[in-house]
């Protein structure tokens, strides 16, 4: 799997760290990539199911290209908003499309994370991706 | 030798720290003993039970109804169906004696500090037979509003209450439940997951109808757990599922019951979990289980209090019947990010909802973080537990 040159970078830094709270450190600091989605704005259509907290996303299209806002309250999730953000915010649809979920697993984050979590990044990412679909 | 050279998980560590389990309430880890008395009966006596006449199933018949006869002597009881768990146990007093005994019209008193495990079975029930269900409340202070309680007993056939609150800790003064239903003709059924493993109860003293709980939380394995049954209510409960093992004789026109235990047990049952189960409790009973707990709600309310001293507010009071359950919410970081950060350090917590939602309702809280103390747990993890609480604190908060 190739990536955006962005989040191959980021996979990277991710595996010289050893220490799990460091790495964790790494996720919450990514949530400063995430496009804020207003709570007001948060209905059942745009909840992520199987989140333990409040997860939502939202896509739309800005000049062709992907625009994806989220929210969440758990600072990890937003995180992995961020990084999600990151790799698909300004991509055609049918580019984002092509993203793997893996990448998470390849920076050490899911299986730092509890099984409800490792599905709830899964239902996050395929809900964006099932967002994205109807564009193309 | 000191109770955690007993179990061998507490040996490992996570993300390179070394385990502190605190998620007890969820599930206990499970001493050698019971790790090899299972593995002992599939090396060398597996077998279905109650069906041949051969060596191998003599054994493992045997090695089954002693778990039967330790439950019963061990919480004096006159009848004990072993069960998939608490859950399944809840499940056949439903089906078996609700579905029997309960009709248009009839109430059934529930708590709001009960397990969903206790709720939702009673809630299907409800639309079926339309059966009303009534909410008994939970106060400021974590305990059940008793008077609410005795009113609402009117027309009540069934009164469930949870023995032990598995987020808040709090014991109920099942003594003066039981009674007050009994003066009102209503039968009694106690959700003892929580209770049975941080207190002796002898069931038949308790006055209860039926004690449901699982061996998990007991230091056995998962699986397996058991309904105690009243002697006279047993006989007015009917079949829940039917198959092999529950009946005396099957023709095509109709079958016939057992009409002990067996009745409620259809199919291969939990062999090997029987035998790990009768482990544990062999191991529990060389222990000074009443020291114990004095020492672990010892532990809870200095964790309690530490947090508290934090501004960290804890929900539960940690008296000395309660068990060693201490619920909080961070004040400024988020529980899951809490419980991510605590696992990152090889500490076990737990977060959620833990299935107990109207609770959380009433409390006005989405969820908690857990810290639930057993057996095997020291003072000094305890300590561990703050210190780190402290640095996440400092660094995250
Ligand atoms: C109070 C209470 N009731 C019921 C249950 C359900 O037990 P099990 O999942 O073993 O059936 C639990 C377990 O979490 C519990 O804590």
């Amino acid at each position: 799997m190739t990536y955006p040159a962005e989040l191959s970078e980021l996979i990277e830094e991710f595996k010289d760290v050893e220490d799990k709270m460091e790495r964790l450190e790494m996720v919450f600091d990514m949530a400063d990539e995430v496009v804020p989605f207003p709570a007001e704005q948060w209905t059942n259509q745009t909840k992520v199911q199987g989140c333990q907290s409040e997860a939502h996303v939202h896509v739309q299209l800005e000049d062709g290209k992907v625009l994806l806002l989220s929210g969440a309250d758990a600072k990890l999730v937003q995180g992995l908003m961020g990084i999600l953000t990151l790799a698909i915010n300004g991509s055609a649809p049918a580019q984002a499309l092509l993203l793997s979920p893996d990448f998470a697993e390849e920076m050490g984050i899911l299986n730092s994370l509890s099984p409800s979590r490792s599905n709830g990044f899964r239902n996050m990412f395929d809900k964006v991706m099932k967002d994205i679909r109807q564009f193309v | 030798m000191a109770i955690r050279d007993d179990f061998p998980i507490l040996k490992r560590e996570v993300n390179g720290f070394p385990l502190i389990y605190l998620d007890n309430a969820a599930t206990t880890q499970k001493p050698q003993v019971v790790i090899d008395a299972m593995n002992e009966y599939y090396t060398s006596s597996n077998a279905n039970v109650h069906r041949a006449v051969h060596t191998l199933a003599g054994e493992a018949t045997e090695g089954y109804e002693s778990c039967r006869n330790i439950l019963k002597s061990w919480f004096n009881a006159d009848r004990a169906v072993l069960t998939s768990g608490t859950t399944e146990a809840i499940n056949l007093v439903a089906h078996a004696w609700g579905r029997a005994n309960l009709t248009d019209g009839d109430v059934i008193v529930l708590t709001e500090m009960e397990h969903h495990s206790d709720i939702v079975p009673w809630q299907m029930l409800a639309e079926e037979r339309n059966v009303e269900l009534r909410y008994v409340p939970v106060m400021e202070d974590f305990t059940l509003d008793m008077d609410a309680y005795a009113a609402s007993l009117e027309d009540a056939k069934l009164v469930c209450v949870v023995h032990t609150s598995n987020v808040l800790g709090v014991r109920n003064p099942l003594e003066e439940i039981i009674e007050l239903a009994h003066s009102n003709d209503a039968l009694v059924l106690v959700d003892a997951a929580q209770g049975v493993p941080h207190e002796r109860i002898d069931f038949k003293e308790s006055g209860a109808d039926f004690m449901a709980f699982s061996a998990h939380k007991m230091c056995g394995p998962t699986g397996i757990g058991a309904l105690l049954i009243d002697a006279d209510v047993f006989e007015t409960m009917q079949p829940f599922m039917g198959g092999g093992d529950m009946i005396e004789t099957v023709t095509i026109t109709g079958s016939t019951y057992q009409t002990n235990e067996h009745k409620f047990e259809a199919g291969t049952p939990r062999i090997a979990e029987a035998i790990g189960w009768c482990a544990a409790f062999d191991w529990m009973a060389t222990l000074d289980l009443k020291k114990e707990h004095k020492r672990l709600i010892g532990i809870a309310r200095w964790v309690a209090e530490q947090l508290r001293e934090m501004d960290i507010p804890v929900y539960g009071r940690h008296e000395a019947k309660d068990s060693a359950v201490v619920s909080f919410l961070h004040p400024s970081i988020h529980s899951e990010d809490l419980a991510h950060l605590f696992d990152s350090r090889g500490f076990a917590v737990r977060t959620g909802h833990h299935c107990a939602q109207p609770l959380l309702t009433r409390l006005g809280i989405s969820g908690t973080v857990r810290a639930s103390f057993y057996l095997y747990n020291t003072m000094d993890e305890a300590k561990q537990f703050i210190e780190q609480l402290k640095d996440i604190t400092e660094r995250f908060g």
